[in-house]
């Protein structure tokens, strides 16, 4: 999340200490580790003083945009990606990748696809509809591949 | 008919479970005839094991003393 070692350590003893402040408010409706990633998040979010905005315009909208012509068809087909790529060489550089997605966009990335939450508790925990949670999963995704393909990974033809 | 920047903006936000029947029929019978976006389609999944791998490289047990200064923590509150 783009942290030190030293910062994340704190961040995750403040996580347990405020799970066990507030766990007679843990009703049981969702998953503790659901309930453990909303605390992480809010911690986040307090630590970069970010402002949660619904943020109606990305310029990575644009770059999408271009990759179609006006039928709506590629201007620049991907590649697809070699299974054998997918090694640690791939992972080391979405790595790298994830730490240049804007806050919300990485969280969204990291409770879909790594965690394997739905879009409507991925939508609790950042607080977002379901419809918006499907954008800034897509926004993610779409600054991931140009990352990677800048990083040689599925190059176009 | 469904264009190729339909089917991708689709598969891309993950939603595709939660749509109509007919739109999730669109999206197959498109990837079915289009090899571009079953390349898209491959690159997310490839992004999703590269996520998952880079999750796991970074996974690793709390120090010893980590329960320790979360006890030490509450009781200073």
């Amino acid at each position: 999340m783009g942290f030190s070692a030293t910062e994340a350590d704190d961040l995750s003893q403040e996580v347990f200490v405020t799970f066990l402040e507030t766990l007679d408010r843990f009703e049981g409706r969702s998953s503790v580790s659901t309930w453990l990633f909303g605390i992480l998040h809010h911690k986040v979010q307090e630590r970069r003083r970010v402002v949660v905005r619904d943020q109606r315009a990305d310029p990575i909208d644009e770059i999408f945009e271009a990759s179609f012509d006006a039928h709506g068809s590629w201007t620049k087909p991907p590649i697809a990606a070699d299974r054998l790529a997918a090694s640690r060489q791939v992972s080391a550089a979405l790595a790298e990748c994830l730490d240049g997605l804007p806050d919300q966009q990485r969280a969204v990335f990291h409770f879909r696809e790594v965690e394997g939450l739905s879009t409507a508790e991925v939508g609790e925990l950042v607080g977002c509809t379901t419809n918006h949670v499907g954008v800034l999963f897509h926004r993610a995704r779409t600054r991931l591949r140009g990352c990677l393909e800048g990083k040689g990974w599925g190059a176009s033809r | 008919m469904k264009s190729c920047k339909d089917v991708s903006y689709q598969l891309s936000t993950g939603d595709l479970a939660h749509t109509s029947l007919v739109e999730r029929i669109g999206v197959w019978l498109h990837l079915a005839m289009c090899r571009n976006c079953r390349a898209f389609s491959r690159q997310l999944g490839a992004m999703a094991r590269a996520a998952r791998g880079a999750a796991s490289a970074t996974e690793a047990e709390p120090r010893e003393s980590f329960e320790r200064e979360i006890v030490e923590r509450l009781r200073q509150r």
